[in-house]
């Protein structure tokens, strides 16, 4: 952005406030996380529908109709894959436990044979008993895993559950009105100020939905790869694998662990007594977030918020620091959405000349209301 | 099916953008499609709407009132007085270049705001008002350049 043909640079305290802002605002969404992530999800959906919105008012249709029939229209297609994703599913929901307890000891085999090898090359780890105290602690773990973390999981899952049925509706609301909270925003800046305040609402605009696109181009992307590679390896499922793994990987670092360990349980259960395989997923798992780092990702979310790749990485920190899980997840667009405020408010403050313009409306604004006030 | 919303904010009779300049030759239709993107503004006398060296975020249409395009600190007189149906702010828009003069309110003024994202948007993807727009704004840049002939071949017969 330019201010009287000179381009305007952020100053180290401006750059300073844009992240204790960051940091505010993670600590306070950890306050309100149940609201924070069906907020998220709703974005996501508004940000994946507002084409279509956008593609009926070019047509002639009014911003309440439009965002109406886009919302039946997603709608329809998500009550329709309930309904054929429900018995797929749920069909085999009593099998879920056996099916998980199966891929863990697939895991555990996997662990077990590995160290095994170990002790057969190694002699100073075969002294330690690596294995047995391995195989005892997992044990510990397993015998006693139902009763001490199912009941939590499922408590976290029923008390999660209603705040998730929040996004349709808010999605909803922002399709219908978030052009009248987006006027009613404007009406309320002072006309020196106008200008500058459309180019911060684009500003805004435009980050959010080029990360959200960003991201949910990034989960096809990921998804596309881990299925070839992993169908190419002859592991089965190699498509809800990948999603799942691309899904996971919206959390930074957490999200990419979990998405290894997923892929190497099933990959060890799979070919049990072929370890080759597990270690070829590990590979190929890799490779893919190599590649999503290094390539997907500039081409999709680094386009939008133009941050340097070492501050990128530093504010992830910080973000799962102040706010853990959430944090780390919600850090990046957070800190694109306060830079382009942050800079703006920077340059706002910094111009002489757009102060002088709002003094003067107001000494105008004065004159007119105290005209006929005044006794000659 | 009120539920569905109704059919937007267009006035009943002719609408008030119907008259102006940039907008002239569209039908009912389109008048719905750039509502869904326009806003009114008001400004007072004497007040400035953008000063000259800003980055261009906005094409204004005049309703009412008179808005003055000036160069103060070169003359002391406006160079363009425009009224209602008039429209301005469009040499920013179109080759990303800073305000070339200040505009100011000249009377109270109720102009209709087009941002640049709105304006790109609908160059870019609705094809008949785009070319609508387009034409007006060659008529306007043509307008401007024979009366800029005629200033100037003017000047020197007078000299």
């Amino acid at each position: 952005m330019k201010l009287a043909g000179l381009p305007y640079r952020a100053g180290p305290l401006v750059w300073a406030a844009n992240i204790a802002a960051t940091c505010l605002v993670l600590f306070l969404f950890q306050k309100i996380l149940w609201l924070v992530v069906p907020f998220i999800l709703a974005l996501i959906i508004y940000y994946v529908l507002m084409p279509l919105k956008l593609h009926l008012l070019l047509r002639g249709v009014s911003h309440d109709r439009a965002a109406a029939w886009v919302s039946l229209l997603a709608f329809g297609f998500f009550l329709l894959g309930a309904i054929l994703g429900f018995s797929y599913l749920f069909g085999d929901a009593m099998g879920w436990q056996a099916s998980a307890m199966r891929y863990l000891g697939g895991g555990i085999r996997l662990l077990t044979g590995a160290i095994s090898d170990l002790e057969q090359r190694f002699g100073f780890i075969a002294e330690s008993q690596a294995r047995e105290m391995l195989e005892i602690q997992l044990g510990g773990f397993f015998e006693h895993f139902a009763e001490t973390y199912i009941p939590g999981i499922a408590l976290g899952i029923v008390a999660w559950s209603p705040s998730l049925l929040l996004a349709p509706f808010l999605a909803f609301f922002m399709l219908r009105d978030g052009w009248r909270f987006r006027r009613f925003l404007l009406r309320a800046v002072p006309n020196a100020y106008f200008e500058r305040s459309l180019y911060v609402m684009d500003e805004v605009d435009r980050t959010a939905r080029l990360y959200f696109v960003g991201l949910m181009q990034l989960t096809l992307l990921d998804t596309v790869c881990l299925a070839l590679g992993l169908s190419a390896i002859g592991i089965s499922g190699a498509l809800t694998l990948g999603l799942a793994t691309a899904v996971l990987a919206w959390v930074p670092y957490i999200g990419s662990v979990l998405g290894c360990l997923l892929v190497v349980l099933v990959a060890a259960t799979d070919f049990p007594g072929q370890p080759g395989v597990a270690y070829a997923a590990i590979v190929l798992f890799l490779f893919v977030r190599l590649l999503d780092d290094f390539v997907f990702m500039p081409l999709t979310i680094g386009k939008s918020l133009k941050m340097h790749p070492l501050l990128t990485v530093l504010m992830i920190f910080v973000g799962g620091a102040v706010a853990g899980v959430p944090g780390l997840m919600l850090v990046l667009p957070v800190l694109g959405v306060i830079m382009v405020v942050g800079e703006t408010l920077g340059m706002l403050l910094t111009d002489p000349r757009l102060r002088a313009r709002y003094a003067h409306e107001q000494v105008l604004r004065q004159q007119l209301v105290t005209r006929d006030l005044k006794l000659d | 099916m009120k539920w569905l919303g109704g059919k937007g904010d267009v006035a009943k009779g002719e609408h008030q953008l119907a008259k102006t300049e940039l907008f002239r030759d569209l039908s009912k239709r389109d008048f719905r499609v750039i509502d869904a993107f326009v806003q009114e503004r008001h400004f007072m006398a004497g007040e400035v709407i953008f000063d000259a060296g800003e980055d261009g975020q906005a094409l204004y249409v005049v309703i009412s009132g008179k808005v003055a395009i000036c160069l103060p600190e070169r003359f002391a007189t406006p160079l363009a007085e425009l009224s209602a149906g008039d429209f301005f702010g469009e040499l920013g828009l179109l080759d990303d270049s800073p305000r070339s003069a200040q505009a100011r309110a000249l009377e109270p003024v109720v102009l209709v705001v087009l941002s640049r994202t709105d304006f790109e948007r609908l160059m870019n993807s609705h094809a008949r008002i785009a070319s609508r727009i387009a034409l007006q704004l060659a008529r306007h840049m043509g307008l401007r350049l024979r009366q800029m002939l005629a200033a100037s071949s003017n000047g020197k017969d007078s000299s």
